[in-house]
């Protein structure tokens, strides 16, 4: 369960820029949902999944894990529960060092990081295993520097590294953006084939309305730090691509775009 | 012969701090100036510790001891106050000059009467013949050491993770660990191996002079580039080896152009030259490596 | 590995040119090899008294370190060893880096000269220590107190292969000629680096005397020339006159602190020839040249067999002599006693911009 508290979110507080992004934020989430956000841009979509995990700070309000308030836990910490996956494919490995050693690091996250060897080689046959379900041909290739793998390689395995050890919550922040429409799909399958078997709460942002629509047990639209659409199961099941789109242009025609 | 010798001592030397230094810059990617102050302060230490009688060879280790800490207070400086890298090692270097010269009493400090590393009861056993190269191989013994340490250690999950932070510090931050703490831990093995070549370099040249440590970063830097442009390519080459060799190599240069009658005072633009062109060179052929690809 | 070995040869190439435009007669075959070879047929030459060749070592440029070196010329010359003629001279300038002293020191040491001259402290030392196992003796200049450097023992004989001469700073003689000048005077300020211990040293000594010709001390420890001007400006406002050391880093700055110090009138002391030619006021000191002459003969000794030079005690010139500057006590309306002026061995009467 994750609860979100009256949260206040200001941008560049006190001065002229002042900012409101969230005032009197509310959100809850059930263990077990997969939540998909959509929202143009500057709705506060990756602002909400930074509130989250702790990378930006609140002004007011709380953030409630599994019953403990962790508004003032650091963004690290926070991690012992949260895997993450960012749009940008480089950020969720280290480039400079090979998939196995990747690999070995996200499998010992939530133990101490100390003197013992780096790569266990019991586990080798293990991470080769788990490669191959991503089908793209890593598991011959576990000695080859991840800064030399492509973008959808290099995205499969961060997600698969995220997902790796026990977490409860998966936090996607347009994780298929930067891809090719096919390695997208791809990704996107594999994520969902994850999360269903490792039982994840997911909050996934995206700007793609097909994967939201399809994916996922919930979906929320954002728009000036307010869920203006917020549907669950059959409600959701009922929603298509054309209803959203829809309400993306009223929005639009508000706004005066 | 004495030449090469020289010259391999003074680089072996070097090559403790060019380790130090490859932590720091090419790690953890943090352009570290502490070492200009951890390099005398290590020399520093070790002056007090052998001109009372200490053992020497403790010596090495309390002085890298205290480079660790120095290296320490400017990851915490970094890290904590949030300074900027640079600031942060201006500041820690700039207060070591004081550190150092409390520690040593004296702004020179020979160690002439003193047992030494090189220079005592047990070493001197060693058959004459040997002699003249008892301190080549002491110097030798301790930087393998250090290399091989430096290699196990970064096959280590503390190493792993120590490469993740320069690497990616997102990354370190998702699997739950802090990558300021892990900064930290860099900065002070980093300044505990130069600290320790202070050490060396003191019971090798049998004085501190309170000045020895400017311009160390520049000689560490050009050691670490040297050695990882040269052997960029050579995958059957470890890095900290490559490093190792740059700075014998660097200081080969610098014999070989004090040999040839250069001056002192053109060597600065004739080592900037010959930096350039191995920058140069060496990322041609990474260019090439990419068109291949 | 192609590519390294053009990066390698490429480099080499660097040095060559450098070399060339150096203008040192090096040559076009320079190799390491050659070039130790070569050293080993000139010591060959002078084990038949033909001729001799020494490498140099100096710390720093410095108008008084090479005023050490010609003297030491000089007094090799005045025994019959002259550059050019029956002496090769290797002579090598560390510009103030330990790292390069050490450099130094095992590149002359390489060579097998006959002898190593060192210049300064550091110099020293490294010199020492690179020749420490060889047979090649090391003389040294220009170091106020070599016991403290561990290169001569406490009754000033030597400690190895090793002897020279102390340019220790006549303090006492200085501190009476101050009184001399200036009867009312009461604080003395003095600018030091504290890294340089030959300042360290000549600091302990005055702060010793001082009470003696009724003065008091004020001292300002900096560690950069940047920090000259500052320590200037917070000096001059408590003394009445400023006194200057050998300090390498305060006399590169001795500009700076001439012209803070005339613009509130207040006279600059200095400690040898080269500072009261620049516009000190007076000194009662060393004159470099002269202990590099003392210097030069201690070599010529050695070399010619006479002596050893573990057998030699360290010497210090023992008189100083007094310099004075004219158009400096005129521009502070200070009249120069006429006892000192008869006394003085060398007057300025006009201040060199140089």
């Amino acid at each position: 369960m994750l609860e979100l508290k009256h949260i206040d979110k200001y941008y560049n507080p006190g001065t002229i820029n002042e900012m409101c992004l969230f005032r009197d934020f509310n959100l809850s989430i059930r263990d077990g949902e997969f939540v998909s956000v959509v929202g143009s841009n500057g709705s506060g979509k990756t602002s909400l999944l930074n509130i989250i995990c702790g990378s930006i700070d609140v002004e007011n309000g709380q953030i409630i894990m599994d019953g403990k308030d962790i508004t003032g836990m650091k963004e690290f910490s926070r991690h012992q529960k949260i895997g993450r996956v960012f749009q940008n494919p480089a950020a969720g490995t280290s480039p400079g060092m090979t998939i196995l050693e990747n690999l070995s690091l996200a499998d010992n996250k939530g133990k101490h990081y100390l003197l013992s060897r780096g790569v266990n080689d019991k586990r080798i046959s293990y991470y080769r295993e788990e490669l191959s379900r991503l089908r793209l041909g890593l598991e011959d290739k576990l000695d080859v520097k991840v800064g030399s793998l492509s973008g959808g390689q290099r995205q499969a395995l961060a997600l698969l590294m995220s997902t790796m050890t026990p977490i409860e919550f998966l936090i996607l922040d347009e994780h298929t953006a930067a891809l090719d429409p096919k390695t997208a799909e791809t990704i996107m399958e594999l994520t969902d084939e994850i999360v269903r078997e490792k039982r994840l709460t997911t909050i996934m942002v995206t700007h793609n309305l097909r994967y939201a629509v399809e994916y996922g047990s919930r979906l929320l639209m954002m728009h000036e730090g307010e869920c203006i659409i917020d549907a669950a199961g059959e409600e959701k099941a009922a929603l298509n691509v054309d209803d959203i789109l829809g309400r993306f242009n009223e929005i639009s025609i508000a706004c005066g775009n | 012969m004495t030449l090469i010798i020289g010259v391999l001592e003074q680089g072996l030397i070097y090559g403790i701090l060019a380790l130090g230094s490859y932590i720091t810059y090419k790690i953890l990617d943090f352009p570290d100036l502490t070492v200009d102050g951890s390099f005398p302060l290590g020399a520093a230490v070790t002056a007090a510790i052998v001109t009372k009688g200490g053992n020497p060879y403790a010596a090495f280790l309390i002085s890298a001891l205290a480079g660790a800490a120095a290296g320490a207070c400017t990851g915490l400086i970094h890290v904590k106050c949030k300074v900027r890298d640079l600031l942060a090692g201006i500041i820690v270097m700039t207060g070591l000059y004081t550190v150092n010269y409390r520690i040593a009493g004296m702004a020179n400090v020979p160690l002439f009467g003193s047992e030494t590393a090189f220079d005592n009861e047990w070493i001197n056993q060693i058959p004459q013949g040997l002699a003249s190269y008892k301190t080549l191989m002491v110097i030798a013994v301790v930087a393998v050491m250090v290399k091989v340490l430096l290699d196990l250690y970064l096959k280590t999950k503390s190493g792993m993770l120590l490469r993740a932070t320069g690497d990616n510090e997102r990354l370190v931050t998702t699997l739950a660990k802090d990558s300021g703490t892990m900064k930290i831990i860099g900065l002070a093995i980093s300044n505990g191996l130069v600290a320790l070549g202070g050490s060396v370099m003191c019971q090798q040249q049998r004085f501190f002079e309170l000045g020895m440590g400017t311009g160390t970063v520049v000689i560490c830097l050009a050691s670490v580039i040297i050695g990882t442009s040269v052997f960029k390519n050579a995958r059957w080459m470890k890095a900290t080896t490559a490093v190792v060799i740059g700075s014998v190599f660097y200081r080969a240069c610098v014999a070989l152009a004090m040999n040839l009658g250069l001056e002192t005072t053109d060597m600065k633009l004739i080592m900037a030259v010959l930096f350039l062109i191995i920058l140069i060179v060496t990322a041609d052929r990474k260019k090439k490596v990419r068109n291949h690809a | 590995m192609k590519k390294n070995m053009i990066a390698i040869l490429m480099a080499a190439a660097v040095l060559m040119t450098g070399c060339a435009s150096s203008g040192s007669g090096a040559g076009e075959d320079t190799s390491a090899q050659s070039e130790a070879s070569s050293a080993e047929e000139t010591s060959a030459e002078a084990a038949d008294g033909a001729s001799y060749t020494i490498g140099i070592s100096q710390f720093a440029i410095h108008g008084s370190l090479d005023n050490c070196r010609e003297g030491f010329l000089q007094g090799l010359a005045e025994e019959g060893i002259v550059e050019g003629e029956n002496l090769t001279v290797d002579y090598k300038n560390a510009e103030s880096s330990t790292e390069y002293a050490n450099q130094i020191a095992s590149d002359l040491v390489s060579g097998s000269p006959d002898m190593i001259c060192a210049i300064a402290t550091p110099s020293a030392q490294s010199c020492y220590n690179a020749a420490m196992n060889t047979d090649i003796p090391v003389i040294y200049t220009a170091i106020t107190d070599p016991v403290a450097a561990q290169l001569a023992n406490e009754d000033g004989s030597s400690v190895g292969n090793i002897t020279g001469t102390s340019d220790k700073l006549p303090v006492e003689k200085q501190l009476e000629m101050i009184r001399e000048l200036l009867p009312e005077a009461e604080t003395i300020g003095i600018i030091y680096t504290t890294s340089e211990a030959n300042s360290e040293s000549a600091i302990a000594e005055y702060e010793a005397a001082v009470e003696k010709y009724g003065f008091t001390l004020e001292t300002v420890g900096i560690s950069t020339i940047s920090e000259v001007s500052l320590a200037a400006d917070t000096l001059l406002a408590k003394v009445d006159c400023l006194n200057n050391l050998t300090d390498n880093t305060v006399v590169q700055a001795l500009p700076t602190i001439l012209d803070k110090a005339n613009a509130q009138g207040i006279p600059v002391f200095g400690s040898e020839i080269e500072q009261v030619r620049k516009g000190c006021l007076a000194a009662e000191g060393l004159d470099y040249v002269a202990l590099g002459v003392t210097t030069g003969k201690m070599a010529a000794q050695i070399l010619k067999g006479e002596a050893e030079a573990s057998q030699l005690p360290y010497e210090s010139i023992a008189d100083s002599g007094l310099y004075l500057n004219t158009a400096v006590a005129e521009n502070l309306g200070i009249t120069i006693p006429e006892s000192a002026q008869e006394r003085a061995i060398e007057t300025f009467a006009e201040i060199s911009a140089e």
